[in-house]
């Protein structure tokens, strides 16, 4: 996968990825930037070597229980002699109106079918159950589209898989990864249409105009929504 | 090889006193980091190695079964394995599945283990956070339909090497502040840069900036209403 992405994971997610200390979504959509960035595979790769070392120097954990009998399970099972045929490709998915191939954990995660929203606008959004930590959708934005004005109680995290789209900060195309906290206020708009992955720790506020009316219910969808998934 | 982040060649034009700080605050923290090269780049063939060294038990117990070596390896692993888990999911008898989960995938994956991909310790480690991953989404009832497999598929081994500058890869977070940091005058972009970049005190950086203390907060708070406005943080 030939890609040149312009935005990247911070440093410190690159690291709890590498140690597997994240929630559920964030590894989700770190994993599949590193999909397409070979950049960041390289970084993930020092920081899993970085991550071991720590793991072997954190002071060992005796636990009581003696694992003679474990072992002796263990070494009756058979080995594994052939690798398991992993496939490398991405998969092609058809997604509203066109198809468009996914990374991998992506094309996993949506394979149980996904569920469009309109939001107006001309965005449409699906969600996706993954953990309880985050809120986590696919977002398509119609060419010629814009979002409301909004910021973040806490951080967004958007992975644009196809097309590209805008905001004050810059411009952003397939295989950026873009971290948004609650200081920025923002207003995406996508000329050709676009295709992202989003996770979000809270809920959005919007800040300008009639959008605003939307925020008490934006943070009755994420309470629900949440509550819904710990049952 | 990666093409140049498009990023980069805008920073190429900023004042060298920025990309210079952009570039040390990188480079220290990656000092400590063993890069993967380092880490294999001294290995011998197997038969070469130290028979005790966790490599050659590994490449026993995937070779010939050597159930001696597993047992070396499990004394040596199951404590830290457990320590994970207890870091992790703070519950004992998870954490002893944990032990029990991971070292059995070393048993089984244990003829796939390939020396030349790094070090039986990271191997160990990865099998470890991805086993821990997977049990804590199971306990937490998550939806299992992605796995820690999915996740780190590449399990730190496929990657192909390649030489990365260490400033094609600068944080997100720091470009965009840098690009609002750049529209301010030159004299109150030196005074952000001494607190917020560098860690000075008020008193510090006006000694380094060599200008009295009074100015240097006056500077300060124009840089920062300046910064505040440019962010955009409309609070309404």
């Amino acid at each position: 996968m030939i890609s040149e992405a312009k935005f990247h994971p911070s440093t410190e997610l690159l690291q709890e990825f590498a140690a597997g200390t994240l929630s559920a979504g964030l590894n989700i959509a770190i994993s599949a930037h590193v999909e397409f960035c070979e950049l960041c595979r390289h970084k993930t790769s020092e920081f899993e070597a970085k991550a071991t070392i720590d793991w072997l120097q954190t002071p060992e954990n005796h636990s009581s229980s003696d694992y003679s009998d474990m072992i002796v399970k263990i070494v009756s099972q058979p080995q594994q002699n052939n690798m398991e045929q992993q496939d490398s490709s991405l998969s092609e998915i058809h997604m509203l109106d066109h198809s468009v191939s996914l990374p991998k954990v992506l094309a996993k995660a949506a394979s149980n079918g996904l569920v469009w929203k309109k939001l107006g606008g001309g965005i449409k959004q699906a969600q996706l159950s993954i953990d309880d930590e985050t809120q986590c959708e696919f977002i398509y934005m119609t060419p010629g589209s814009q979002t409301p004005a909004h910021k973040h109680q806490g951080s967004e995290i958007t992975l644009v898989l196809d097309g590209g789209f805008s905001d004050e900060l810059g411009e952003y195309n397939r295989s950026d990864f873009i971290m948004r906290t609650n200081k920025d206020v923002h207003q995406p708009r996508s000329d050709e249409g676009c295709l992202c992955f989003a996770v979000l720790d809270s809920p959005l506020t919007f800040t300008k105009g009639i959008a605003r009316l939307l925020n008490p219910i934006n943070n009755y969808r994420f309470r629900r929504s949440k509550s819904l998934r710990t049952i | 090889m990666i093409a140049k982040p498009a990023y980069c060649i805008i920073m190429t034009q900023l004042p060298m006193t920025l990309d210079s700080i952009a570039l040390s605050s990188y480079t220290v923290k990656e000092e400590s980091l063993p890069t993967p090269a380092a880490s294999t780049a001294g290995y011998l063939p197997a038969e070469s190695l130290n028979p005790d060294s966790d490599e050659s038990l590994l490449t026993k117990v995937g070779g010939q079964q050597c159930k001696a070596a597993f047992n070396t390896l499990f004394d040596r692993f199951a404590n830290r394995i457990f320590a994970h888990g207890m870091k992790i999911t703070r519950n004992e008898q998870l954490s002893k599945d944990l032990v029990q989960e991971a070292m059995l995938i070393v048993w089984q994956k244990a003829p796939l283990y390939d020396i030349s991909k790094g070090n039986a310790q990271s191997w160990i480690f990865t099998i470890t956070r991805n086993r821990c991953f997977d049990i804590l989404r199971k306990l937490k009832r998550q939806p299992n339909f992605v796995s820690a497999d999915d996740i780190w598929s590449g399990e730190s081994s496929e990657i192909e090497s390649c030489n990365i500058a260490e400033n094609d890869f600068i944080d997100v977070e720091f470009v965009q502040i840098k690009k609002f940091l750049l529209q301010l005058p030159a004299a109150q972009q030196a005074v952000v840069e001494q607190i917020y970049l560098y860690d000075k005190t008020h008193e510090e950086a006006a000694a380094i900036l060599q200008i009295p203390l009074g100015t240097l907060k006056s500077r300060l708070r124009l840089a920062m209403g300046k910064m505040r406005q440019l962010i955009g943080t409309e609070n309404d």
